[in-house]
């Protein structure tokens, strides 16, 4: 009772030390300090262009397959400076998990979807898998809709906002600690929209959550701390 | 002319450029009905001469009376068997060149000058093919002639093709299916293989059957690797037959063809039609595959 009273920590999970994006030779993240604390909500705001989406894949490294793109500054998680040598990039990914603007479930059944990580993660198979996938599947809030037809049917016959929360599943099932999220409703209706700024608030507890969103009062509804990019 | 109506428009208030269009378009449209006329009526003659001789035995049995009876059972088995060893080799050093070619050095022109001479390899003529086969399976690596030979040989002619379309089929799977993969800690292979490779396998697929379909009617690859003309008996596979020549249906209609007065013309009209159908199913294959898997992916 106690711990579910005490406020949220302000232990930091992630600081950006001078962190700097180009594509081109051209800057599109200029030196940024920041940082995100666990179990925290932290929403990202700025302008169309001004570096959200290029800062969130700083966070995973996704950048890396940008062959234009060059980093320069340090992330670091729990202290550890994931530009560093030697950093294990599918450790890193797993670590820290990610959904999209445009929702993109792969061409594969609702289970599939969710199961393909962990079964190639932590080889899992069998009951512990199908636990694995229910969980994460009840965690985005999508297992009462999908559970008749989760083998059977494909993530892509999916609503707009149910493709959203099988991504968010997906994303759950390797079991991250740090979910990155750039502007996740931006393609989808209102009520769509509700569904996941409330699965947001839920994850915030027990995650890191960063969400790019262009709409301030969706930052107010969903966020604790709020960084303004320019 | 053209360069007289490219300056008239304005002042002649006559949109020329939509004319010109129109006349594209309807030259185009004329063009593609006389193929298609054409095309048909090939088809039509062939069934019309061919079809009398079709029957269960015609398919079935080996010719007889030195090749001026009987049917052409050996050639159809001989083509069939030439078909799925290629089938075996080809489909994945294809598809595994077409996984280099889109998957590395991306933008550099290494892959580029790849690049160019698969798509160079995919335009030579089957000739080349058949001399290269000669050359060195048949005589430099003594397979002699034979189905082994033939295998290899018919395996270089359809690889180009199967490397382009491998590699324009992976073009096509959306990047957002690569960065979720890739953002779920997938490693670059897992992703390639478990998310990439089946996207584009459909478009792989048909490339790989429309291929083969393009091998099994070519007789000059076949011609100095694999082939023998008389066949009058159905000799039992072993691993003997490896080493062994084969008859096969486009070496049969070039050489009866061109032996007049051995081969009756009837018994030609027939393994000509008999061909065409073969290569049809292929391409009626590819399509089907096409479709279902477009269904899957909805
Ligand atoms: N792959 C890329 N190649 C080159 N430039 C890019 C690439 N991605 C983004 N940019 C540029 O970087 C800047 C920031 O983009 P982005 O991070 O997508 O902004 P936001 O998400 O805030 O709208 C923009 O000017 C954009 O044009
Ligand atoms: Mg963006």
């Amino acid at each position: 009772m106690i711990a579910a009273m005490t406020p949220t920590t302000t232990k930091t999970v992630i600081q950006t030390v001078d962190l700097s994006v180009a594509y081109n030779g051209k800057l599109a993240l200029k030196a940024v300090n920041a940082q995100f604390y666990e179990n925290t909500v932290t929403a990202l705001i700025g302008p169309s262009g001004c570096g959200k989406s290029t800062l969130l894949r700083a966070l995973n490294r996704l950048n890396d397959r940008i062959p234009d793109a060059v980093t320069q500054g340090k992330v670091l998680i729990d202290g550890k400076d994931i530009y560093a040598r030697g950093v294990n990039l599918t450790r890193l990914r797993r670590e820290v998990g990610m959904v999209f603007q445009k929702p993109n479930p792969f061409p594969m059944s609702i289970f599939e979807n969710v199961a393909l990580g962990p079964r190639l993660h932590y080889g899992l198979r069998g009951r512990a898998l199908e636990e694995i996938v229910e969980d994460a599947l009840r965690k985005a809030a999508l297992w009462d809709e999908v559970k008749d037809d989760l083998k059977k049917k494909s993530g892509l016959a999916l609503s707009g906002g149910q493709q959203q929360r099988l991504c968010l599943a997906r994303m759950l099932a390797v079991q991250p600690r740090i979910l990155l999220m750039d502007e996740p409703c931006s393609a989808l209706n209102p009520i769509s929209t509700q569904e996941i700024e409330e699965l947001i608030v839920e994850l915030g507890k027990q995650y890191t959550v960063i969400v790019v969103t262009h709409n301030l009062q969706q930052a107010a509804r969903i966020s604790q701390y709020t960084g303004f990019l320019m | 002319m053209a360069v007289k109506l490219a300056h008239k428009p304005a002042e002649a208030g006559v949109d020329w450029e939509a004319l010109v269009a129109r006349r594209d378009a309807l030259r185009l449209r004329k063009n593609a009905l006389l193929t298609t006329l054409l095309v048909f009526t090939l088809l039509a003659v062939i069934t019309y001469k061919g079809a009398s001789t079709i029957s269960w035995e015609f398919l079935t049995t080996p010719p007889r009376e030195g090749m001026s009876a009987g049917g052409i059972g050996p050639m159809i088995r001989g083509s069939l068997l030439l078909m799925l060893g290629t089938f075996l080799l080809a489909t994945p050093l294809g598809i595994f060149g077409g996984v280099c070619l889109a998957e590395y050095g991306d933008r550099s022109r290494i892959r580029r000058f790849m690049h160019a001479s698969v798509a160079a390899l995919a335009g030579t003529p089957p000739i080349v093919y058949g001399l290269f086969g000669l050359a060195i399976f048949v005589l430099k690596f003594q397979f002699g002639v034979s189905l082994l030979a033939g295998w290899c040989t018919l395996t270089l002619f359809s690889l180009p093709v199967i490397v382009l379309t491998t590699e324009a089929a992976l073009k096509t799977v959306p990047e957002g299916i690569i960065n979720g993969g890739l953002a779920l800690g997938l490693s670059r292979w897992q992703t390639l293989w478990r998310l990439a490779l089946p996207y584009a396998m459909p478009g792989i697929m048909t490339g790989v059957i429309l291929s083969l379909g393009r091998a099994a009617g070519e007789a000059m690859p076949v011609l100095f690797t694999a082939s023998i003309y008389y066949a009058s008996t159905f000799p039992a596979l072993s691993w003997e037959s490896l080493r062994q020549p084969v008859a096969n249906l486009p070496y049969y209609l070039a050489e009866g063809y061109r032996q007049p007065g051995v081969v009756p013309e009837h018994l030609i009209w027939g393994a000509c039609l008999t061909l065409i159908v073969l290569v049809l199913l292929l391409n009626v294959g590819a399509i089907v595959i096409r479709t279902r898997a477009r269904r899957r992916y909805l």
